[in-house]
């Protein structure tokens, strides 16, 4: 008995260790910063593609005006939801297009890495709105730039390549106080970079085992056909490749990766040694999608998402490499 | 204020664990409420625990199923617009359309814009023989159908904004993918005419897809 219990505590303990070193170790920021960059970046074009027609998809007269997107959320059809948004309660273009400016303006210093203890939280609360407000025209790129915005809140993404570290670095002193060191933080291993990437690596194995799940649940997975049919589908194509239906060893070999590849990623990216072919298939998965069936930047985001896997040693050592003055300081 | 600590205490790692755990069950339990909804509805305990993390999933919206191209890659969904003009001359207009909304993401914008149109449509009705028999069900029926009305009358009263004075009405067009079989013994052009069909809105007939 005393055996038992014994042991049981040791595997208690053994458990507690593992959790505390998965979630609690501290990291350096260097990968998330660099994820800072993208997605700001792919945020900012986002914001500006929709500025494009803009009235179109907010306002009184947009393809889901205002009225009827309240009460899609609001419970008029059903069930009501907590997607709330302040932006179905403006009908001024004028103070739409302000609102589109600020949003952008705050989106682009957000990439670049300015105030981003303030920009950061902002530029994610301000997607959100939007996302909310856009209930009917959204896609994969909307999901995965959001999400990889709002982990990216909780670490100081920008320590590093931003301009919060030209700051930091021209303004360095020793008499600087602790909201300082908050608000340009040093490019310093933190607990929060950690969690940040855990929940962003566990997000993204949800993502992908339950898009493997769904498919699973089909048939032309198994049958080898869905990569076939996936590019026949001429809305989605931006590229022929209607021609592989010449070769159906190929493509049903290409359904059968995606398929095992998506159920399988929550397990097989963890250890080191299958992980580089699990972010390789996950590059050409996704560039293939990028290429060939016209989600250029649903694509991007998945890559860059998945280098959420790259350790920041690593990203820190290219960095250093192509000669990035404050990350070779760092170093 | 310097939220970048090397080390926490015990006390806040507790709490911090609580919240990723909670976090956590709000990234789960939606698409596992997809998956494992069936023939008679939701899962009583993915739907029970749902229920707690549902409002915190759907405000940060993490509430998504994640189907990409599942369970099968389907055919495509358009929206063809009649627009007829005070002197009666009518154009169409197909939506989305690659050479009207560029860049890429503009046009996959209307584009599931379409497709959420075809998502939500649910036929005129309920019938009557519904009402009588199951009068809750008969309710959903009623108030999908105004959901599918409501999302297609201001389309349309987008597109009268757009082109101010004329006539507009619209219909749903169902872009086929070619049978596999078929196309290597024979290639067609994917816009071949035969590959288009016309959804009609009508009440639901026996035996009917729609």
């Amino acid at each position: 008995m005393n055996q038992t219990s014994y042991r049981l505590k040791t595997w208690l303990l053994q458990y507690v260790g593992a959790w505390d070193k998965f979630w609690f170790a501290p990291r350096q920021p260097q990968t998330l910063s660099l994820l800072r960059v993208i997605t700001g970046a792919m945020l900012l074009y986002s914001h500006l593609v929709l500025a494009t027609d803009l009235t179109s998809f907010l306002g009184d007269t947009a393809w889901v005006n205002n009225e009827t997107v309240r009460q899609l959320h609001d419970g008029t059809f059903g069930v009501a939801d907590f997607g709330w948004t302040y932006l179905s309660s403006i009908s001024n273009p004028a103070l739409l297009w302000s609102h589109h400016v600020f949003t952008i303006l705050v989106t682009a210093c957000f990439a670049i890495g300015f105030l981003t203890r303030i920009t950061s939280p902002l530029a994610w609360f301000l997607q959100l709105m939007y996302l909310h407000r856009m209930t009917g025209t959204l896609f994969g790129f909307d999901q995965i730039v959001t999400y990889v915005a709002m982990y990216l809140v909780i670490a100081p993404s920008g320590s590093c390549f931003s301009i919060d570290a030209m700051i930091r670095d021209r303004f360095a002193s020793d008499q600087r106080g602790r909201f300082w060191n908050w608000f340009f933080p040093a490019v310093k291993a933190t607990v929060f970079s950690n969690i940040a990437t855990r929940l962003l690596q566990l997000h993204l194995c949800i993502i992908y085992l339950f898009g493997g799940i769904s498919k699973a649940r089909g048939q032309t997975w198994w049958d080898g056909t869905a990569i076939w049919y996936s590019v026949s589908n001429y809305e989605y194509q931006s590229l022929d490749m209607t021609w592989l239906s010449g070769y159906p060893r190929l493509f049903s070999a290409m359904s059968h990766l995606t398929l095992f590849w998506e159920l399988f990623y929550c397990a097989l990216i963890w250890p080191r040694i299958t992980r580089p072919f699990m972010l390789v298939i996950a590059l050409a998965l996704h560039a293939g999608i990028a290429l060939a069936l016209g989600m250029i930047t649903f694509g991007m985001m998945m890559i860059a998402a998945n280098m959420v896997f790259v350790s920041p040693e690593y990203v820190k050592a290219v960095a250093s490499h192509l000669r990035f003055p404050k990350v070779r300081a760092a170093a | 204020m310097d939220s970048d600590p090397i080390n926490i205490s015990p006390r806040v790692k507790v709490l911090l664990s609580f919240l990723l755990t909670a976090h956590l069950f709000a990234l789960v339990l939606p698409p596992l409420s997809v998956q494992t909804r069936g023939p008679i509805g939701p899962s009583p305990s993915v739907s029970t625990g749902l229920e707690w993390v549902e409002p915190y999933s759907q405000l940060l919206y993490i509430d998504r199923g994640y189907a990409f191209f599942a369970p099968d890659p389907g055919p495509s969904h358009l929206i063809q617009a009649a627009i007829t003009g005070p002197d009666g001359q009518r154009r169409e207009k197909i939506y989305p359309d690659i050479e009207q909304q560029r860049p890429r993401l503009l046009y996959h914008r209307h584009f599931m814009l379409s497709e959420f149109l075809q998502e939500i449509y649910h036929p005129p009705g309920p019938p009557e023989e519904l009402q009588k028999v199951d009068p809750q069900e008969a309710q959903y029926w009623s108030v999908a159908r105004a959901r599918y009305e409501s999302v297609r009358q201001s389309i349309m009263d987008h597109l009268r904004h757009e082109y101010p004075g004329n006539d507009v009405a619209i219909a749903r067009i169902e872009h086929l993918l070619p049978n596999l079989i078929d196309y290597q013994q024979e290639p067609l052009e994917l816009t071949d005419e035969r590959l288009y069909r016309v959804l009609l809105d009508q009440p639901m007939q026996p035996g009917a897809s729609e």
